[in-house]
């Protein structure tokens, strides 16, 4: 009994899943009740999150962990569920009698990252990876409005198949090279094993199946696509609750490598890659979405500079950083989904004007876009001098020296952003934009998360630090 | 067991390495699909081989766990095509590349 009082949070979840499974078979149910249900349930699972977060334990024979790491990342992807679903008010992108299946997905998405937090067995985490990965292609597809979405859903899954196809191999390599499965076995029988060709080649792999989740360079071809066919608020799941669980895998299985140098130069060359790659196509972007696939790309790198440190405070800034990436990017995405409230993709032009439609909106972009490029007093400014402080104490000052030429890079085309939201002048004159109280709380609210945590970010760093140590325990 | 590991991993390793080419070099979504089977086919081989050489029962769970999801997989796979043959009569991937 006291064993599956650690799996509440998933379960409610699950149930909630299954509730949406039901409404799906119900044809005549109202798309507003499903949302009301879908809002419920996912502030449910936050508290219940919140309720469990000192929960420790070990559970399914030994494969599932639950410890201070886990149940931190459990309450990000609860919170990126629930932001999520406060802009699913009207999603008109998704055909109405299909509301309900799209929750559905989003839920049983949300619950497999949960899982996939604490799994430490290697078939369970390939498992959960992969109950993420199916839903969201189906998520992808369901947009209505745009001819290629199914085409770039397809692109998605083709690219997703094949590298978790890629992974699996690694992970028969590395299960043949030491026979282990579990995780902390794995970490014990890696150190000695690691200058096996067979072992690093395995792991290499394996990473793989994480890089695509992540979107870091060579796996991102799919991530402009997706990002532009996507509804907007599959694409703002996208972009915030699932690359946090694939931070938390991937800090999971960096910890057990036992600190092969060999994996560390590969890390360190895929994040300068995805940041430079990231950074310079996204200066070239007009679309609005497309401009945020890029953009996470690199922000992608910067989370590898933290994971790649291979200490606790590298994995306490990229746990920070995490929190920093779900508010920064869950704003733009709220901005995005108001403006274009008809479900459309818009240009970066089509802000024009904005800080007279909606002075809050407007102001809400800018705080993002300047902490998404590092400026303080911002979260995202904290987070990037976390990572790179961590970085520079492993001896890894040339990384570092090419992660702020970046983010010099990236404050062109963030800037460009906020300079079509308050200095372009639109053709014609545009109606003010309706945003709801529940919306402009919301908003302010986030904004005011991003800059208290940017200047006093004590206490959330202190929970990630605990979680860290969680980590390396 | 009569047959080496590491035969039975380079079995394993041409299977994954021809699923990938299928994969990346044809024109047609559904060889693609084939492909991405064939690795996975590959990656099952070497889970038997090492489950083998440590004499445990876990590779050949993972088997037959590989099987199930790639039965998932090739569902969703074909149901995704079948929905985009209706819309635009055709299997070619790069008669999609038109998102800007």
């Amino acid at each position: 009994m006291t064993a599956w009082a650690l799996f509440v949070p998933e379960l409610s979840l699950f149930g909630a899943a299954l509730l949406f499974l039901a409404l799906a078979l119900v044809r005549t149910i109202r798309p507003r009740v499903v949302f009301l249900a879908a809002l419920a349930a996912a502030a449910l699972a936050i508290v219940l999150g919140l309720a469990s977060l000192s929960a420790e334990g070990m559970l399914f024979g030994q494969s599932y962990r639950i410890d201070l790491f886990s149940q931190v990342f459990k309450v990000l992807l609860t919170l990126g569920l629930f932001l999520v679903t406060c802009i699913c008010g009207d999603v008109s992108g998704v055909d109405r009698r299909r509301h309900a299946e799209f929750y559905l997905l989003l839920f049983t998405c949300t619950l497999a990252m949960m899982l996939l937090s604490s799994a430490v067995h290697l078939l369970s985490i390939y498992v959960a990876l992969e109950l993420s990965s199916y839903s969201l292609y189906v998520l992808v597809s369901l947009r209505r409005t745009h001819e290629l979405a199914v085409a770039a859903a397809l692109k998605f899954f083709i690219v997703g198949i094949v590298s978790s196809a890629v992974m699996l191999f690694g992970l028969a390599l590395l299960y043949g090279g030491t026979g282990a499965v579990y995780l902390d076995e794995l970490a014990r029988a890696l150190p000695p094993a690691v200058d096996q060709p067979l072992v690093q080649v395995g792991l290499l792999l394996t990473l793989c199946g994480f890089f695509f989740k992540l979107a870091v360079f060579p796996f991102h071809i799919w991530a402009p696509d997706t990002y532009q066919s996507a509804a907007h608020q599959v694409t703002a799941y996208i972009a915030t609750a699932s690359k946090i669980g694939a931070i938390a895998i991937l800090m999971r299985m960096a910890n057990v490598s036992g600190g092969s140098p060999y994996l560390v130069q590969v890390l360190v060359g895929l994040a300068v890659l995805s940041m430079t790659v990231g950074n310079l196509a996204a200066i070239a972007q007009k679309d609005l979405k497309r401009l945020f696939a890029y953009s996470s790309i690199a922000q992608a790198g910067y989370v590898l500079i933290g994971i790649l440190s291979l200490t606790p405070e590298g994995y306490a800034a990229s746990i920070f950083y995490s929190l920093a990436l779900l508010v920064m990017k869950f704003l733009c995405f709220l901005v995005l989904v108001v403006v274009a409230a008809d479900g459309a993709d818009i240009d970066v032009a089509h802000l024009a004007g904005l800080h007279r439609r909606s002075p809050l909106l407007a102001m809400a972009l800018m705080m993002s876009v300047f902490s998404l490029a590092g400026i303080p007093p911002t979260i995202g400014f904290t987070g990037k001098f976390l990572i790179f402080n961590a970085a520079i104490e492993r001896g890894l000052l040339p990384l570092v020296l090419i992660a702020m030429a970046n983010v010099v890079v990236s404050l062109y085309y963030y800037l460009m952003v906020v300079r079509a939201a308050y200095l372009i002048e639109p053709a014609a004159e545009l109606p003010k934009l309706q945003v709801s109280p529940v919306m402009k709380l919301l908003t302010g609210a986030l904004v005011a998360v991003m800059v208290l945590c940017g200047i006093y970010p004590t206490l959330i760093l202190d929970l990630s630090s605990a979680a860290a140590a969680a980590l390396v325990k | 067991m009569g047959i080496p590991f590491g035969y039975v991993l380079a079995l394993a390793g041409i299977v994954v390495v021809l699923g990938m080419i299928c994969a990346t070099t044809r024109r047609n979504l559904i060889m693609i699909l084939l492909g991405v089977e064939v690795m996975l086919n590959g990656a099952a081989i070497a889970f038997i081989a090492a489950a083998l050489r440590w004499q445990q029962l876990e590779g050949q769970a993972f088997v037959l766990f590989i099987i199930a999801i790639a039965a998932a997989e090739v569902s969703l796979g074909l149901a995704l095509i079948v929905y985009l043959y209706h819309r635009t009569g055709s299997l070619n991937p790069e008669d999609y590349q038109v998102l800007k």
